[in-house]
């Protein structure tokens, strides 16, 4: 197994977990702190891949390792927007209906 | 298109224009309706007239079809017309008492509010009945048998809103029908063995020689015979007849009396070749024949319902009509079929003067109204009555006569005697309908018929006639000068229908026409001294044993014995298959049905808007998808 | 001593732990807590990885921001004394099974897949991914500072009281009272 695989395999047990606290917590905010652990696994997963195993293709600006932390910096961004949306929600929600059980917001259903 | 077809399609299809426009366009005008069906029906009068003329002649006979429908080689459906002496002159029979009825219903269904519809239908009976006479091959007699049902069921059960004429009319159709499936029957093993033939092929067919075996045409000509009896209230099948009275007495006069029952024997004289040549069915319907004749003969001696004493006489002589067929004499039997419906239409139509105005059917009630200041129809009775008896020189003698003749030749002895105790029996029950009616009861009934009296005036001479009463009292007068022509008929007729067949003199008296007429005066005094003669007892000889007179009241209990056995039977069929339509068949339905529903709701217990089991689901996906690519080998 | 191996076996020890106290736990903060801690070792193994630039910024966006604005978020959410209704069993059981299930399949993706030899040079210095940035991903970069103030700008406008709707009797303001005149007062 090659240095890569392991980074491979902890970013694989990472996104795993990440997917146990998503499916099991019942809490709203401990999903979200789930999903953000997912994203990360994803972000150590692109930057192993390209820093390791990226080949020896270059540009004039860069070789492909750092095409792979650009695209690690641009996923943090997002997922730094999409937990401060996610925590707003949670607020509103708490108002509304008095809770952040994933359990009690289940309206649109059959 | 020869001269012949194009008179009898005009037979045909005058009254059935006519009933198109009555009953969709003229339903509101009673006027315009009633002379558009009789100007239709006059169309049809001379047309058939003109047949007649025509056709009617020693040994013609003309035939015209037309396929279609073609099916295939031997197996088309044709229409067509079947032109000789038989035909037409029924045709001229059927219209002309058609006509009669027209003209005699302005007077007497005069405000009705189904005015228009009444004449409607009586059209379509005119063409139907017209188009039975005049066909060309048995499919389409067939079809014009049912439509002449049909017209008697919208017929008998005219005034539907009451509860009686409706029930008359479903048992009228039931009962014919049960009869019409052994028509069908035979009709098909007919088509069967010999394709689509017309009659005259059929008829060729049977003769020594044919392509028919005597197995087949003694199994076809009992399977017609069944439909017959339907149609002609014979036997088993006779109950309907007498229920059918509910209708207007018009249409009793022209359907239950003249023509429409009488369908049946023109169905036996049509294919009398082919009966002929199964005697043992022929030998079978005789004896039914007197035994149906005699039974009913009883039943109208007991009756005091002025309608149902003449439908059982009816059932009566159309036992006698087919008595002289099936002893082999197609002229004896036709013969009383074209008389009687003259003299059966008669005593109907003067019992519907009388029924017109004492607003009841029973004899003893219209009795109490003085029924002689209505002339027309005291002559009308007397000369039906006379017809009827076999009293000479009214018509039913000489018709009465030929089939005792016929009879006595082919007969068996016994048969014989029988038909003359029916003869005798026919005179009483005739003259005492007559003494009944028009004999004031005694003295107590001169002053019920003096307070009676007083209401309606009928016919004094202070009492000015409408038209329609005019119509009315015409019309009978019409009729009762034929009853005395039509006996001459008998030889012209015999002549044309079998060339060759000793003809009669009218006056000839042999020894059976001496009895016969005996055995009529003696039928016709036994009338007068228990009903006719003042100080009468008004009660007759069957009717002083209250047994027999329940028994032969009650259709002699046939209708019991039907309710009991086949009616229930029918009743518990329809209950199970009721059953079946709404636990099984609506069952299955509604279990698709529901099924699909509750389906449909357990699936939706995948939708129960918890968002952890829809991302289990995805992410379930997600591995097995990885897991399919994952055994693909990447390529390097 | 092998230092490399060392430093990626602490790292990921510390990301694997720090991500299990995170979804475990039951005390949201200990979660967060732990959520922090497991970003702690990928930023290590960042590190490793040569990438110094993007771990600072992880460490910055993610604890610095995501994990205090979590904090917050618990704080005006949830009061901590409502009674916890226990776990159950059979879903803690799924969920782990599913996780397994999911793992093996994308070991089994990555076991096969093959990929390209490394690069030269591992380090990667600042300047290349500015370059890259405002170069070749320019609309990227772009649209992620849209994306930025779109999402400042909702979770703003979604976490806001509205006014109106405390108190129905008060108006929205720009509506003085009684200037509009009454219908059907004489002229």
């Amino acid at each position: 197994m090659s240095q890569l695989h392991w980074y491979l395999l902890v970013a694989v047990l990472l996104f795993c977990i990440g997917l146990y606290g998503l499916v099991q917590r019942r809490s709203l905010i401990a999903m979200l702190i789930a999903l953000e652990l997912m994203l990360a696994a994803i972000s150590l997963n692109v930057v192993a891949i390209t820093s390791l195993a990226g080949g020896d293709a270059e540009s004039a600006t860069g070789n492909v390792s750092s095409a792979g932390q650009v695209v690690a910096v641009i996923l943090i961004g997002v997922a730094a927007a999409e937990g401060a949306i996610a925590l707003s929600l949670f607020v509103a929600i708490q108002r509304e209906v008095q809770s952040i059980n994933v359990e009690d917001l289940s309206e649109l259903k059959g | 298109m020869t001269g012949p077809t194009l008179a009898a399609l005009l037979a045909q299809f005058a009254p059935l224009a006519a009933c198109a426009v009555v009953l969709v366009a003229l339903r509101g005008r009673p006027r315009t309706a009633a002379a558009l069906a009789i100007a239709g029906m006059a169309v049809s009068f001379a047309a058939s007239a003109w047949l007649v003329a025509a056709v009617a002649v020693p040994g013609r006979s003309f035939l015209a079809q037309t396929v279609f429908l073609p099916v295939d080689q031997a197996h088309s459906l044709a229409f067509g017309v079947l032109l000789d002496t038989l035909s037409t002159t029924m045709a001229l029979v059927v219209s002309a008492v058609t006509l009669a009825v027209m003209v005699y219903s302005t007077g007497y269904m005069a405000g009705d509010p189904g005015f228009a519809r009444y004449y409607g239908f009586l059209a379509l009976f005119g063409w139907a009945m017209q188009g039975l006479v005049l066909s060309a091959n048995l499919l389409q007699t067939l079809a014009f048998w049912e439509l002449v049902g049909l017209a008697s069921f919208l017929l008998i059960g005219f005034w539907f809103e009451r509860a009686a004429p409706a029930a008359a009319a479903r048992k009228a159709f039931i009962m014919t029908r049960v009869g019409d499936v052994g028509f069908l029957l035979g009709v098909l093993l007919l088509i069967r063995t010999l394709g689509l033939a017309t009659i005259p092929d059929v008829i060729a067919a049977a003769a020594p020689g044919g392509a028919l075996t005597g197995r087949t045409i003694a199994v076809a000509a009992a399977l017609l015979l069944m439909g017959v009896i339907g149609k002609s209230a014979q036997g088993p099948l006779f109950t309907w007849l007498p229920d059918a009275m509910e209708g207007p007495t018009p249409v009793s006069a022209l359907l239950h009396s003249a023509t429409m029952v009488a369908a049946g024997v023109y169905l036996v004289a049509r294919l009398h070749p082919l009966f002929l040549a199964a005697p043992d069915v022929m030998r079978g319907l005789l004896w039914l024949a007197i035994a149906t004749a005699l039974a009913t003969a009883t039943m109208a001696m007991v009756a005091t319902d002025i309608k149902r004493v003449l439908a059982y006489s009816t059932i009566s002589q159309l036992a006698y009509m087919l008595m002289g067929l099936a002893a082999g004499s197609v002229t004896a039997g036709y013969f009383h079929l074209v008389t009687h419906a003259g003299f059966k239409a008669l005593l109907f139509l003067s019992a519907g003067i009388f029924i017109h105005h004492a607003h009841s059917n029973d004899m003893r009630e219209i009795a109490g109204r003085d029924p002689r200041a209505q002339r027309a129809g005291a002559i009308g009775l007397v000369a039906g009555s006379a017809a009827l008896a076999g009293v000479i020189p009214f018509a039913g003698y000489f018709s009465k006569e030929a089939i005792l003749g016929a009879v006595g030749a082919h007969g068996t002895t016994l048969v014989l005697a029988l038909a003359y105790a029916g003869a005798a029996l026919t005179a009483y029950y005739s003259f005492r309908m007559v003494f009944l009616t028009l004999v004031p009861a005694g003295a107590g009934a001169t002053e019920a018929g003096g307070a009676h009296g007083g209401h309606g005036g009928t016919g004094a001479p202070a009492h000015r006639r409408t038209p329609g009463e005019r119509a009315m009292g015409v019309t009978v007068l019409v009729l009762a000068a034929l009853t005395l022509v039509l006996g001459y008929l008998g030889p012209w007729l015999g002549v044309r229908l079998l060339p060759g067949e000793a003809v009669r003199e009218p006056f000839e008296l042999g020894t059976g026409a001496l009895v016969a007429l005996a055995l009529v005066a003696a039928g016709i005094g036994l009338a007068w001294i228990e009903f006719g003669r003042a100080g009468a007892p008004r009660i007759g000889f069957l009717e002083r044993v209250p047994a027999l007179a329940r028994f032969c009241g009650d259709n002699w209990y046939l209708d019991r014995l039907y309710r009991a056995t086949v009616v229930r039977w029918a009743a518990a069929l329809a209950r199970a298959a009721q059953w079946n339509d709404r636990t099984v068949v609506d069952g299955a339905t509604d279990g698709v049905a529901n099924g699909t529903v509750g389906g449909g709701r357990l699936l939706a217990l995948v939708q129960n808007g918890n968002v952890q089991a829809y991302l289990t689901v995805a992410a379930l996906l997600l591995a097995a998808l990885a897991y399919a690519l994952g055994r693909v080998a990447v390529a390097p | 001593m092998n230092w490399d191996a060392f430093l990626f076996g602490s790292s990921a020890a510390l990301a694997l732990i720090g991500a299990l106290f995170a979804v475990s736990l039951k005390n949201i903060f200990h979660n967060i807590l732990g959520f922090a801690l497991a970003l702690v070792g990928v930023a290590g193994l960042f590190l490793t990885l040569g990438s110094d630039f993007l771990a600072i910024v992880l460490l910055l966006v993610y604890v610095g921001a995501l994990g205090i604005a979590m904090v917050y978020a618990v704080m005006l959410s949830q009061p901590l004394d409502t009674p916890r209704t226990p776990r159950s069993l059979p879903k803690i059981a799924g969920s782990a099974l599913l996780a397994a299930l999911v793992a093996m399949a994308l070991w089994l993706v990555i076991r096969r897949a093959h990929f390209p030899g490394p690069p030269e040079v591992l380090e990667v210095a600042p300047q290349w991914i500015g370059r890259r940035l405002l170069q070749d991903y320019v609309l990227a970069f772009e649209l992620i500072s849209v994306l930025l103030v779109v999402a400042m700008m909702g979770a703003v406008m979604v976490a806001r009281r509205d006014p109106a709707r405390r108190d129905p009797g008060r108006r929205a303001p720009g509506t003085a009272a009684g200037t509009a005149p009454r219908p059907g007062a004489p002229r």
